[in-house]
Parts: C-alpha cells; structure tokens; sequence
C-alpha cells in the first residue's frame, strides 16, 4: 500500500530507499482564507474505495513514469483545522528533478482522479463544499484579463463564454506551440490534450512547450503541466493515446471545440467526421516547409470533404519528418488556430467557409471560398436518406445491369467480371437509360459521378459501395 | 492554343520546382489541364486530390479553360 486515507493528524513519513538521492516531500495545509473570505476549517468527504485504487494506481504510474525508488501519499478525511495538512506526497528518486516533478504530477492527478471533496466552514456563513480544483478569485479574473475586457468585442461577458468553453487539442507538437499558450493566456477555462508520443530532440525546433530537459517525457504531461503553469486554475485532460475509431467519439463528446494539430491526413478526416456526426466545430490545420493551410469547420458549414471528397492516403504528401518544416510555420498556423477559435467561442470565426493558404516566405495569405457540396458525403447523409438508394453492395443485386469501370486507365487490379472501362470524365457526355453499375477504386468517385448523372435525369445508375475494395475483400 | 497563369501550393510547389509559371496549352477544360500537367510534370497525385480554385473559389473539373486566367494547384497538406 502507497495511498492512505486517515482522521489523524499527518506528519512526513521516513522513506527508506538507499538507492535514491533525491526526496521530495508536498504538503498541502489547510490556509485561513478562500475567496476574499474568512476559513475556519475544512472537511473533506471521500468516497473511500474508488478513492483507495485511484490513488494507489496514481503512485503505481508515478514510480514508473518517473522512475522512483519510491512514492507515497496519505490524505486526511474528515474536519481540517488552520494549519493543518490536509495532504502529503512524497517522494524518492535517483535524482532531484525525477523526484520534484513526480511531486507536481501525483498531487494533479489526486486532485483530477480522486473523488474526495472539501466544504469550507467559513467564519460568520454558511458552508459550502466545493470541488477539488483550485479556480480563481473573482479579483484574480478582473486582473488577469483586464485587456480582454477592455476589448468591446470581448468584455466581461466574452471572457465568461471563454472561461466556460471546453476545448481539445488533438496533437500536441508544432502546432499546439502555437494554440495552447495562446489558449491558456486568453482563459479557456477546460483544455484537453490527445497524443501518444513522448518528446524527441528533433521536435524542439518548433515544438516549444518543451524543453530539452523533457526528452522522453510524454508530451500531454509535459504541456499539461505547463498549461497549470500559465493558469492555475485550467482544468487539463490528458488523454496519451493515438485517435482512433474506438476512443474518438467518447473523448470528443465532452469537449465543444476541436483544434486539430496533427501530422496525419487519416486522423485529420476521422476528426471531421467525428466533429459533423457529433455536430462539434474543427478548426484545422496543416504544414508544408513554409507554407501552411488553415480552415474551420461548423456544424453546419461546408467540411474537409466537401473539398476532398476522396479522403487522401495517409503519406500521399509527406510530413513534417519527411520533408522539413521552417521552424516557425506551424507556431504561426497554431496562432491562427487560437483566433478561430477565441473568435468561435465569442460569435463567429472567420474561416468557417473559405480556406487560407498562408505562406511564410512572401507573407502572403490568399483566402479561397469554400461550399458545402452537394456531392460530400458526410453532409449529404446527414441532409436527406435518399441517396443510400444509389448505391448496391454487389453486383449480384442487379444481375442485368452493366457494369463500368471509370477508374483512370492506369489504375489496377482489373475487374474480373465482364465490364466496359470508361474513366469519370469520358461518362458525363454519354446517355445512361440502361440500368448500369459504375465502379471506381472506394465507392467515392462512382458514388459522385452517379450524383452527378441523377441530377442530369438519369434514374437508372448505381454506385458500387467500397468500389473494387469491397470486390477483392470479398472475393478474396 | 491559350495561356493560363498556374500557382503551385505546397507539395505541388516541390514537385513542379516552381511557385507559378505562365503555361501554354491546348486543353480545354480544368480536368484535361490539371491531367497534362500530372503527366508531364510529375505531380504524383491523383486528379482527384488536386483542387482547382479560379478567382479565390474552387471549381468543379468540368469548367472551362480561358485565356488568360490565373488558376491555382492546391493539394492536401499533412504536417503538424
Ligand atoms: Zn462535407
């Protein structure tokens, strides 16, 4: 056992672990005032089982996230008078840096995971129980963001919006050196961070919520620490895990912006799927060497596949890894990414219906319209039900129908079956009264073309759903 | 035969070895351009992950090519 819970007065213990020379001991007491207001005593109330494993798994994941000799934490329950601890960490490492920064982190995680809740007892009122995370006094606010307020288009209203707004950031790297400082600063109040990776030296270039000293560190630990930092009061989700199917609708749901800073084409299409289905706003964002792109996508609004109706391959262009990236590009784009989304959360954001293609090198930003296109299949599904009735999920459904191929010539494998091959661009100017199959590599190039035919009058054309995929995984 | 002021954005950009050009061509349509231009250029991108925007807004493959018009490249971009 690591983590207790006790009634009796809390006194440092002796860590025994000759092979650490770095101890560290936290603890938190019990002060005389909160809030401008007056404290007698405390009590804390603890839900003791839940509380019991959370804790001991806390401390289990400390020693080996850090690497400890050693760690410890007891925490009090019940009435806390001035002066009192209400909470001890200690802990013991190899070195002092390992030992102080575990410290920080279990104190964090006890206050986040550990369902244990305080009611002041203030002197003259009656008391109030309030949750575990420390938020900021009204005069603190006023000061802090004084210059918002200034702002006519923010005042003390806007700030409030902002303190209130729920914001994840998917990728902590380049591009969240630009958003999450920014975020943090302007008072989103609930952040959170999704990313597997730990640091690496060859990130710190433009990486610069980390320091070389957080080389191997997981890098939402690092920036959440750095955000409670900036901002006390931020509450900060950690999520170390890559974005998948699985996980990302559950972590998305809780959150109502989503700041998207990956490097991967594949997560930048599931989250734009994930954000429409669940009608949550997506600012997005891309880097190249100098340049960078930077949209944003509302419920409502035209989405990345209304521009990009066939989802590209994950590596068809390259990444930062591969083909170097100016430093400075993605902190710009990720600053950009901020604007948006202060100016969402405040009214409207600016790039919800075009696109901005910013280059570093000239300074010049052109602004592209954007659509929503009728073609699009995510906004299409969501507008009418109809059009699942163009599609067949086999050939065999209609055994009388033709079938045509419209892949470009040099696209393989040849379908097997007796076929015509016509590419996209040749169908448009031929009549299609006979009942035909088109078939393209995914289903999406057949499923627009035969959008197209439809609202040209012809009613006899289908698209083959999952196109030649769906072909050889069935048969092989 | 017609002229038409080309920008290249991003990969495109590296692939091409320039920013822009002024491009002589017979083609007729955005979608027969944009295909010379993967031919014989290399762009290594499918016609479908090339959009095309005319005066600041995207257009559809099947718009027609004039003189004189300024059309821009823009592929999908991937780093973070
Ligand atoms: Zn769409």
């Amino acid at each position: 056992m690591r983590f207790f819970l006790t009634h009796e007065i809390l006194s440092p213990q002796l860590l025994d672990s000759p092979a650490a020379g770095g101890f560290a001991t936290f603890e938190g007491k019990v002060r005389n005032h909160a809030d401008g207001q007056a404290v007698e005593a405390l009590e804390y109330e603890v839900f003791a089982e839940m509380a019991l494993v959370q804790g001991e798994a806390i401390l289990n994941e400390a020693i080996s996230k850090f690497e400890l000799e050693d760690a410890r934490a007891t925490h009090r329950v019940g009435r806390v008078c001035i002066g009192e601890s209400a909470v001890i960490v200690q802990t013991a490492a190899a070195h002092r840096r390992e030992a102080f920064e575990a410290c920080e982190w279990i104190m964090d995680q006890i206050k986040w995971r550990v369902p244990i809740w305080k009611k002041e007892n203030y002197a003259g009122r009656p008391s109030e129980w309030v949750s575990g995370g420390e938020s900021s006094r009204p005069a603190e606010f006023e000061e802090l963001y004084d210059r918002h307020i200034r702002l006519p288009e923010i005042g003390k209203e806007g700030q409030l919006k902002l303190q209130n707004a729920r914001v994840l950031l998917v990728g902590v790297g380049g591009l969240a050196a630009g958003s999450l400082p920014a975020l943090v600063g302007s008072g989103i109040g609930t952040i959170g961070l999704v990313d597997p990776d730990t640091v690496e030296g060859s990130n710190l270039h433009r990486q610069t919520l980390f320091a070389q000293s957080d080389i191997g560190r997981l890098k939402v630990e690092r920036a959440s620490a750095l955000a409670k930092r900036l901002r006390h009061s931020i509450q900060c989700h950690p999520f170390p895990e890559v974005l998948t199917e699985t996980n990302a609708f559950q972590i998305v749901e809780n959150f109502d912006w989503v700041v998207d800073g990956t490097d991967s084409l594949d997560t930048k299409f599931l989250l734009n799927r994930v954000c429409r289905s669940l009608r949550k706003n997506l600012v997005t964002a891309s880097v190249h060497r100098f340049e960078g792109q930077i949209l944003t996508i509302t419920p409502d609004g035209p989405c990345l596949e209304c521009m990009f109706p066939d989802p590209p391959p994950n590596h068809c262009v390259g990444t930062c890894a591969d083909l170097g990236v100016l430093g400075v590009v993605p902190y710009f784009l990720g600053s950009c990414q901020a604007v948006e989304v202060i100016q969402g959360i405040l009214g409207s954001a600016t790039l919800t219906e075009s696109l901005a293609l910013v280059d570093l090198r000239s300074l010049q930003i052109d602004r592209i319209q954007r659509t929503r296109s009728r073609l699009c299949r995510l906004c299409n599904q969501i507008d009418e039900a109809q059009p699942e009735q163009w599609e067949v999920s086999s050939p065999d459904e209609m055994p009388h129908a033709a079938l045509v191929d419209i892949r470009d010539l040099s696209e393989t494998p040849c379908l097997a079956l007796p076929h015509k091959r016509i590419p996209m661009s040749g169908c448009y100017d031929r009549k299609w009264d006979q009942p035909t199959i088109f078939i393209c590599a995914s289903g999406v190039r057949s499923y627009r073309l035969v959008a197209d035919l439809r609202s040209s009058g012809f009613s006899e054309v289908y698209s083959l759903r999952g196109g030649m995929q769906s072909l050889i995984s069935r048969h092989g | 035969m017609i002229t038409i002021r080309i920008r290249y954005f991003a990969v495109l950009r590296d692939r091409r070895g320039l920013q822009e050009e002024h491009y002589h061509t017979q083609c007729s349509t955005v979608e027969q351009l944009v295909n010379e231009l993967i031919a014989k250029y290399r762009l290594g991108l499918p016609s479908a992950l090339i959009r095309v925007a005319i005066n600041s807004e995207f257009v559809e493959p099947n718009v027609q090519l004039e003189d004189g018009m300024e059309i821009v490249l823009i592929p999908p971009v991937a780093g973070g």
